[in-house]
């Protein structure tokens, strides 16, 4: 932990903040930071983002969708999760396989929430290679989510979990290349010099400032979606397709944190997507530089976060919608998907990639 | 060029084109349905039980399957429907009346707690007394409140008797006018 630099970290940011943080030892500290960021931005957002995307698919369906909890149904999140978190188990059986696994895939989940940056001053991990890690637990997840599938000895549970598997790994290649490209933009691969090497207009963000690099941006979204299975890519994880696949025989608290995850997965996906590609957490007008000077640090960080949070929030409506006007790919079609158009694509964004920037630089 | 190289290149690249096309179309086709725009795109939900639909059950289609009824006059106690009935919900129980047509219905219970309102025993109804009406709200308190009765009741002996008798009767007049 020594490698990080320590006006990055929100840890010194934290410690920084009051003499009682200051007293804590930082690993608390850290421990701390990472259930508030889960608590208080991960959690809201899957609640705000299932009720946006049950409208969306009402609205697009002729449909009136959740309308009972709250005011227009905007409980309705949390009274499933209420719902689900007191349902009785269906066999008095304790599948220790099933837990274990669980466990093994809930926490690659959830080890990137160290990773996952979102703003300039709210970053923990902040190496120069710490873009390549949300992929590196993305690919520990599906081996995670595949056990989990073989655990229950159910014919959805195998074909789910080798579909999840075969996903992730076409998914992962062009993903990955799609990274590099950001990457030889930004010349490293740490969040904040990604991040800083576009301004708050859209023309310097790194999916628009050449054509290449638009074709990588799309080709990161949709390899996220193929790698992790969100729809409608997730014939992996379908109803219809496979019985709901892995997840076919969870059910009550462990099927609610298997949705959790499943949306984590998805929202650290886009949130990449936009700190990468979109411009990241950079405020308009100069805001962040002007807010500093007058020592407002906390207005800032939560600016950044709102900011970052709001174009992630529009990046996945639209990968929803696109979701729910297209059918559901084949699990076959989606490897294929993957495999032959996104992965060439990938490597004509990179070729393109490194001569747009290298131009200069050639003889 | 055909069958080349470049034509297969060409042939993946407006297939990727085509693909994209079409997203977009669907994409493009779906944003009225945001609002709401046009007759076709508005909200098709009932709205049940609040607030409590504008339409009544008389609007329901004509072969609606609503709760059913049995017009226990024209009832012959066939028992058709009990043999029929998939979830055995229908309970028929007859003996033999004054009248050598037909049958008395003691009883005639219908469990709406495990129909399935599938239809098949108004299809088998001979005499046409057993059919759907268009009622459809049957909550109640208690599971046993949903058992519908529409048979005459058990007779007691001395009825069973007298009719019995009355039976005789008619059939010795038949016999010997």
């Amino acid at each position: 932990m020594s490698a990080l630099p320590p006006e990055n970290s929100w840890i010194a940011f934290l410690a920084n903040s009051s003499d009682l943080a200051a007293a804590l030892p930082t690993w608390l500290l850290a421990a701390l930071g990472l259930v508030f960021i889960y608590g208080a931005i991960i959690l809201p957002s899957g609640a705000i983002m299932s009720y946006l995307d049950r409208k969306l698919s009402a609205d697009f369906q002729a449909r009136v969708g959740p309308n009972r909890a709250g005011p227009a149904g905007m409980l309705q999140p949390l009274a499933d999760l209420l719902k689900l978190l007191q349902k009785e188990a269906s066999s008095a059986e304790w599948n220790w396989r099933e837990a274990l696994w669980l466990g093994v895939h809930t926490m690659a989940l959830y080890s990137t929430v160290a990773v996952i940056p979102l703003s300039s001053s709210a970053l923990l991990v902040n190496t120069d290679m710490s873009a390549f890690l949300p992929l590196w637990a993305a690919l520990v997840l599906a081996l995670g989510t595949m056990l989990l599938g073989f655990s229950q000895g159910s014919v959805p549970g195998w074909f789910g979990g080798v579909r999840v598997a075969a996903q992730a790994l076409a998914g992962a290649f062009p993903a990955l290349i799609a990274v590099i490209c950001a990457g030889i933009h930004a010349g490293e691969f740490r969040w904040s010099t990604l991040a800083g090497a576009q301004t708050a207009s859209p023309l310097t963000w790194t999916a628009l400032c050449d054509p290449f690099q638009f074709i990588a941006f799309v080709v990161f979204v949709l390899g996220g979606l193929v790698m992790l299975a969100v729809p409608p890519m997730d014939a992996a994880l379908s109803t219809q397709d496979i019985h709901g696949g892995v997840s076919s025989h969870l059910f009550g608290r462990r099927l609610s944190l298997f949705r959790l995850g499943r949306f984590y997965g998805f929202f650290l996906w886009s949130v990449i997507a936009v700190v990468i590609f979109l411009g990241a957490w950079t405020l308009p007008f100069g805001l962040a530089e002007l807010l500093r000077e007058q020592g407002r640090l906390w207005l800032v960080l939560a600016l950044e976060v709102g900011w970052l949070l709001a174009k992630t929030f529009v990046l996945m409506l639209l990968v929803i919608s696109f979701a729910r006007v297209s059918p559901r790919g084949r699990v076959d079609q989606v490897t294929d998907f993957s495999w032959k158009v996104l992965s060439p694509f990938a490597l004509l964004a990179l070729i393109g990639t490194a001569l747009w920037s290298g131009w200069g630089y050639l003889p | 060029m055909r069958g080349s190289v470049f034509s297969a290149i060409r042939e993946y690249l407006q297939d990727v084109y085509r693909r994209f096309q079409s997203i977009w179309g669907s994409l493009i086709t779906a944003v009225p349905y945001l609002w709401g725009v046009g007759e076709q795109r508005k909200e098709v939900t009932e709205q049940y039980p609040d607030p409590v639909s504008s339409r009544t059950a008389d609007d329901l289609p004509a072969r609606s399957r609503g709760l059913l009824v049995n017009d226990i006059d024209r009832c012959t106690g066939c028992k058709e429907c009990e043999k029929i009935c998939p979830v055995q919900c229908i309970r028929v129980d007859t003996e033999a009346g004054a009248d050598q047509s037909k049958l008395w219905v003691a009883r005639f219970d219908i469990d709406y707690s495990k129909c399935v309102f599938c239809g098949l025993c108004v299809e088998v109804c001979h005499p046409q007394s057993l059919v759907h009406s268009k009622k459809f709200e049957g909550s109640v308190y208690e599971l046993k409140d949903l058992v519908a009765s529409f048979g005459r009741g058990f007779v007691t002996a001395e009825q069973r008797a007298k009719w019995a008798a009355m039976r005789q009767q008619a059939e010795n007049d038949e016999v010997f006018p």
